[in-house]
């Protein structure tokens, strides 16, 4: 028995939630807030939303799509075009190869996993810009957004547990 | 059935995985060749990216809409806890400003008489595109705005932008109705200025931190803390006296300004429509030489 048109519009719908939602994300973290300094430290939802769902749905945030997600956050912001779709596939990669750890664990090893692959994003997002403009930047706003992805990262752990339990227990 | 189809499978699977192998890397490479062609300042690139953010401006237009609206709300009800008190600041502001509107008048007028007296060309007229914020960096990489104004609104690459305090910056990138801004303190930000009292020119970089980078000045030049710097108009494209900033800290690693520019409160800027006859190409900046000459008289 073929799953009817309708069934499988419906499952499309639901497996592009993941990346509607990141697509929101993105254009979220660039809108003015008006807090002095927040512009330069926005936590970075878009690589909070590709962890997560790296994790607990890889094949809805395949490379493909962290690779868009990225040239997204890169037209959004005007860095460097391709960075964030490097970084997003960095990790995508990690966070693929390691979601055993992951999967099925108390939240706070997700939180900590989060923990070390974002100070090891952070510092390698550092060196290529520094490569790339062929400059020292201050490495502190980098750390700073890092610290606050990280204090932000349970809310949304929490959000997107939410959407995963009630849109996407089919897929 | 059942067993073929699992042979199948057990094939096809390591055949699946090396794809995806490849694949992952292929986008790496891809990411990392955008990175290069970018680097290179190729064409096709920003027209893709001014492409795209003409796509997304209107979005986020959209978006920040309601951000806005709660912004003034709050602000509102701020204001109406001093109403009074800021009511008869104002009034005093007020007394004190038309005193000063007199002799700036007075001032402009004898100006004006020996400008005559002399035959000085006077500079043209500035007229400003008022363009909303609709983006900011985001991130902690680059110091930039998004504006919902673009080429079809007069904005050109190389405009300056100022907010009501000060200079905020320049327009990297235009599209057809959006605008990239490289404020001040980028990394990539280059501005003529001079310091306004001593006419001391020099070049204010942006190196990424809050406070730019005041360097090429003369080696003689006496610089303090708290003397104001303004643009200087070198190069043509920037009108001379808009204020920046003022110099916030001399050290041995060099002097650094601190902008005059509300960076929190850029909802709406100016974009400046600004070109000396004879020194910018109408294809720079079209459309408005003759009405920039409006006052020229």
């Amino acid at each position: 028995m073929s799953p009817t048109l309708a069934y499988q519009f419906n499952r499309l719908l639901r497996g592009s939630v993941p990346f509607a939602i990141t697509v929101l994300l993105a254009l979220m973290s660039v809108v003015p807030i008006g807090i002095a300094g927040y512009a330069i430290v926005t936590p970075s939802f878009v690589a909070i939303s590709v962890f997560y769902w790296s994790i607990h749905r890889p094949y809805l945030m395949a490379p493909p799509i962290c690779f868009v997600l990225g040239l997204l956050s890169d037209c959004l912001t005007g860095a460097p075009l391709g960075l964030s779709s490097f970084l997003y596939l960095m990790i995508h990669a990690i966070a693929v190869s390691q979601r055993r750890i992951f999967i099925g664990k108390a939240f706070v090893l997700t939180w900590f996993g989060f923990f070390l692959i974002g100070f090891l994003i952070a510092i390698l997002s550092w060196i290529i810009v520094c490569l790339y403009s062929l400059a020292l930047l201050p490495l502190t706003p980098i750390l700073v957004q890092y610290a606050l992805s990280l204090l932000v990262f349970p809310l949304f752990a929490w959000g997107f547990g939410l959407l995963q339990n009630n849109l996407l227990r089919l897929t | 059935m059942a067993p073929r189809q699992g042979k199948v499978f057990k094939l096809a699977w390591p055949l699946k995985t090396i794809i995806q192998r490849s694949a992952f890397l292929a986008l790496i490479s891809l990411a990392i060749a955008l990175l290069f062609i970018g680097k290179a300042n190729i064409g096709v690139v920003e027209k893709m990216r001014t492409s795209a953010t003409d796509f997304l401006a209107p979005i986020l237009a959209t978006i920040s809409e309601p951000v806005d609206a709660f912004h003034k709300g709050v602000a509102r009800v701020q204001k109406f806890t001093s109403l009074i008190e800021e009511n008869e600041r104002l009034r005093e502001e007020n007394a004190r400003l038309l005193k000063w509107q007199a002799a700036g008048r007075t001032l402009e007028q004898e100006n004006e008489n020996f400008r005559q007296l002399l035959n000085a060309l006077s500079d043209p007229l500035v007229l400003p595109i008022t363009a909303r914020v609709v983006g900011d960096a985001g991130g902690p990489f680059v110091r930039t705005l998004l504006l919902n104004s673009g080429r079809r609104d007069g904005v050109r690459v190389g405009q300056a932008v100022v907010a009501p305090l000060g200079l905020v910056g320049r327009i990297a990138d235009v599209g057809e109705r959006s605008a990239r801004v490289l404020l001040l303190t980028d990394l990539n930000s280059r501005i003529p200025v001079v310091m306004e009292k001593s006419r001391h020119k020099g070049i204010l970089i942006g190196d990424n931190s809050s406070m730019p980078l005041l360097d090429f000045l003369p080696t003689n030049a006496k610089v303090a803390p708290g003397d104001r710097v303004v643009t200087s108009g070198d190069g043509g494209m920037l009108p001379a006296g808009r204020p920046i900033g003022f110099v916030s800290s001399i050290s041995d690693r060099g002097i650094r300004v601190q902008a005059f520019a509300d960076w929190t409160r850029l909802e709406y800027v100016s974009v400046l429509r600004y070109d000396l006859p004879g020194m910018s190409s109408p294809d720079m900046n079209p459309g408005d030489l003759g009405e920039s000459r409006l006052d020229a008289k």
